[in-house]
């Protein structure tokens, strides 16, 4: 087995934990960590298959590298934003959940 | 200036109203706004009519070809959606001005930020790019919603979390044709891609997460609370531009990207299936509603369905791609029109109860015929550009023999009426409920009933031979 | 990097999709936040282990140090009663299970288009490295960030200050009440704020040639900074400074693109003998707004000391 093939692995289920969380969880922040676990695998299949796509001199494809970069930088912005939301919508109801997520 | 200029003026002019945004006096603001609206709307005409008689524009940034490098390019369809893009930003901000009084300064600098994102978008060539651009959206639109206050927070952040689980969605599906093909770019990945597990995954994630930033059913649960929340303006915005972007996406893939897989027809078949569905349950809903934003906020959920219906004529030619274009741009303008009028309604009676709306003809006149006026496109009532689209659907409908999308279309316009044309009967027949405190001044009203009365002005202009000529440059086959 | 699986790789494969279940389903939040933390630091050290040095950095001060300041801070704020969850969180119900074979579909097609690429292909790399003269540094991530693909850097710099603006349009957030903040707090900003500013600095000159650049920089200023507000809060409201801060990166980035294309270039197109001295520029314009950015998203609209 690869490098790459294992941690390609990894990544598929770091995606299918998370877009689980993401999408099932009632707790806001619990779905927020999902979207984050969400990322990092679609990252880590980036980077893991640039190790791939290697040049003469066996380094590794920094394209996949410099777009995850970005990627994390998003990533972070976007979570920095929701948070803000949460903290604001629990100031608010008390409860960090959506409404629909509220019942059993 | 040349083709190449334009486009690069059309990019770089909203980012750097952005940063002028976050710099200038407060006063200027407006002013600021108006200018580079108005320069835009300029330009962008401008642009049409060069890629209308010189073909597609390509430009490749920082010199550095694709697939290193990002290439910007549009065709027809991208200097279409420019131009949509900047009479409707025109409109809105033009009434933003009159609503954010004393002006707001985090509606501006978000504002220009988000148009910037547009423009990247429709002109990105780049399918990594385009997520970039899909998450500036995003943000935009909702760091734009919660300008509405904190009884807006519930709605901004479910819309929140489904865009980012969207956008990472559609990123998954990126990197999963970078590993096959070890390309990014748009139009290489068009030539590269094969059927097989690869390319239908990469399809299937990626329409998926643009479904549910384009709110079609039953991915629409965020968008009706969040547009009713937003401040008017904000879901003018939403409504008529944002939701356009992840559709138009949608467009560009399945007659790019993935056209010649065997699997586009299946797809876009399902594609209409679900437009359909939410074309009745949208206007259901939006007849159950019992005040304005709600009301049109559902109307977006249907009209989406709608123009998700008519998709899969696309594979037949220049009439159906015609007819869609119409369309989405009488869409637009009837939309943010029936938001701002909302919002006047708002201002001047402190509430939007479609009950309570008894008199409105009588002390808002430009309101209600704006609202008319916009009604009657929307349902697709003659000279309206929302008939002349309705009618080219249907004559291509019948002429590829689908006789349900045909079908669909027809009574999806009677139930667009049935809830549109309510509120209007009880503003124009009954007399006022109460005195109103005040009336809503002309800049308010104006910038609604202009953009209503576009829809039928750009007929006269625009549509007919120079606008198929526009649309016919990079129409797929 | 060796590009044979080693023992190492086993135990840390198993260890991160271990601790991301358990930050995805432990009740108690604040333990979740915590193994959230501990995955990020070990998703860097899988980055190295990639050959992504830029990338581990990057994770290690962003995606582990900032987001998980950031999410700590978040379940400080919403308390107790906010941090506990029902005991079984992700549970699978039949209102879950949809999303649940939808997803185990999904993982399975991933595998198999896994399974089914070659073992090498080329990818971008070939191209990245034969322009590398052209573009002005000598670190290819750096290229592509700042000169090859410098329009998505140009962008993603708009998203964080979109993010940045969303947070100033929430209203101002009160002060969380703590006690005064422990002396060894105190003495831990004296040490660590000095060393963050210098190490910043020295990522950002060194990401030219080796791994490093705007973003790690940033991002290790604003932990500095960071450490500085829980020590002795401040408050930095949305005044004209601290907007032309925000903004400057982005404004430095976009004005540099528009002089070149003004030059005759063409926007964002550095002639290739210069092009190392624009991207310096333009790192460094972005690094200290995007380290005041951080640590705005951080601070927030929070009242300030007293």
């Amino acid at each position: 087995m690869s490098l790459a093939l294992l941690y390609g692995l990894v990544g598929v289920g770091l995606v299918a934990m998370g877009l689980y969380a993401a999408l099932a969880a009632r707790h806001l922040l619990r779905r927020l960590l999902g979207f984050n676990v969400l990322g990092a695998g679609v990252f880590m299949l980036f980077i893991a298959h640039a190790t791939r796509a290697v040049d003469a001199a066996g380094r590794p494809d920094p394209v996949p590298h410099a777009l995850v970069i970005t990627g994390i930088v998003v990533a972070v912005s976007a979570t920095a934003l929701a948070l803000a939301l949460l903290r604001r919508l629990h100031a608010r109801h008390g409860r960090p959940t959506l409404p629909e997520d509220r019942e059993g | 200036m040349n083709a190449e200029s334009t486009l690069l003026a059309l990019l770089v002019l909203p980012l750097l109203a952005a940063v002028l945004s976050l710099l200038v006096g407060r006063r200027w603001l407006g002013w600021l706004g108006m200018l580079v609206a108005l320069l835009l709307v300029v330009l962008a005409v401008r642009f049409a009519l060069q890629v209308a008689a010189g073909g597609a524009v390509a430009v490749a940034i920082g010199g550095w070809a694709p697939p290193l490098g990002i290439a910007l390019r549009a065709d027809g369809l991208s200097a279409f959606m420019l131009l949509v893009q900047s009479v409707v930003g025109l409109g809105v901000h033009a009434y933003a001005l009159a609503y954010f009084a004393p002006a707001r300064r985090a509606f501006w600098a978000a504002g220009w930020l988000l148009w910037g994102a547009c423009h990247a978008l429709y002109l990105s060539g780049d399918v990594f790019n385009l997520y970039v651009t899909l998450e500036l959206v995003g943000l935009g639109a909702v760091a734009l919603v919660v300008l509405g206050g904190s009884g807006t927070v519930a709605a901004a952040l479910r819309y929140l979390l489904l865009a980012l689980v969207g956008s990472m969605l559609y990123l998954l599906g990126v990197v999963v044709l970078y590993l096959e093909h070890g390309n990014l770019d748009l139009q290489a990945l068009g030539t590269l891609v094969q059927p097989g597990l690869a390319s239908s995954v990469a399809a299937a994630t990626m329409t998926l997460g643009l479904l549910l930033k384009a709110a079609v059913f039953p991915l629409h649960v965020w968008l009706p609370p969040a547009h009713a929340a937003a401040p008017a303006p904000v879901s003018a915005l939403l409504s008529a531009l944002v939701v356009k972007a992840a559709l138009y996406l949608v467009v560009r893939l399945w007659t790019g990207l993935f056209g010649e897989l065997p699997a586009a027809g299946v797809a876009l078949s399902l594609l209409a299936g679900l437009g359909a569905a939410a074309l009745f349950w949208g206007g259901v809903q939006a007849l159950l509603q019992t005040r304005l934003k709600p009301m049109i906020a559902y109307s977006t959920v249907a009209q989406i369905g709608l123009l998700a219906l008519v998709l899969p004529l696309l594979q037949g030619g220049a009439v159906a791609w015609n007819g869609l274009m119409l369309l989405v741009a009488a869409h637009a303008l009837a939309k943010s029109a029936l938001f701002l009028c909302a919002g006047v309604v708002q201002r001047q009676y402190g509430h939007d109860r479609i009950a309570g709306l008894g008199g409105v003809g009588m002390q808002l006149p430009l309101t209600a015929t704006a609202y008319f006026v916009a009604a009657v496109s929307l349902v697709g009532l003659p000279p309206t550009m929302g008939f002349f689209g309705k009618y080219l659907l249907l004559e291509a409908a019948i002429a590829q023999s689908r006789p349900m999308i045909a079908a669909a279309l027809v009574l999806g316009s009677l139930l667009t009426a049935a809830y549109l044309l309510r509120p209007l009967a009880l503003g124009f027949t009954e007399a006022a409920t109460r005195q109103a405190p005040r009336t809503a001044g002309l800049g308010l009203q104006l910038p609604g009933l202009l953009l209503a009365l576009a829809a039928l002005l750009a007929l006269l202009v625009g549509a007919g031979t120079p606008l198929w000529r526009l649309l016919a440059v990079g129409m797929p086959a | 990097m060796a590009s044979e699986v080693q023992a190492f790789d086993l135990l840390l494969a198993v260890l991160l999709l271990w601790l991301a279940w358990r930050a995805l389903a432990s009740a108690d939040l604040f333990k979740a936040v915590v193994q959230y933390i501990v995955f990020g630091l070990l998703l860097a050290l899988a980055w190295i282990r990639l050959g992504a040095p830029d990338v581990a950095l990057a994770e290690a001060a962003i995606g582990a140090g900032l987001a998980g300041a950031l999410l700590l801070d978040t379940l400080a704020r919403i308390g107790r009663a906010g941090v506990r969850d029902e005991a079984r969180p992700l549970r699978l119900t039949r209102r879950r299970a949809g999303v649940a074979l939808a997803v185990v579909g999904l993982a399975a097609a991933l595998v198999a288009v896994l399974l089914a690429l070659p073992p090498a292909m080329p990818g971008l790399s070939a191209e990245a490295m034969a322009q590398l003269e052209r573009s002005g540094v000598s670190n290819p991530v750096t290229a592509t960030l700042l000169n090859y693909r410098a329009h998505d850097t140009l962008l993603e710099i708009g998203v964080l200050l979109l993010a940045v603006l969303g947070v100033w349009v929430l209203d101002a957030e009160p002060r969380l009440d703590q006690a005064e903040a422990p002396a060894p707090l105190h003495w831990l900003v004296r040490v660590l704020l000095p060393l963050a500013v210098v190490v910043g600095g020295y990522l950002l000159w060194v990401g030219a040639h080796a791994p490093g650049g705007a973003f790690q920089g940033g991002a290790l200023l604003a932990a500095g900074g960071v450490l500085l507000h829980l020590a002795r809060p401040f408050a930095l409201g949305s005044g004209w400074l601290v907007r032309l801060a925000a903004v400057g990166g982005f404004a430095v980035f976009l004005l540099v693109g528009l002089a070149m294309l003004l030059l005759g270039g063409g926007f964002l197109h550095f002639p290739p003998g210069q092009a190392g001295t624009w991207i310096l520029l333009i790192e460094t314009a972005a690094m200290l707004s995007i380290a005041l950015m951080l640590v705005v998203l951080f601070v927030g609209r929070s009242r300030g000391a007293g």
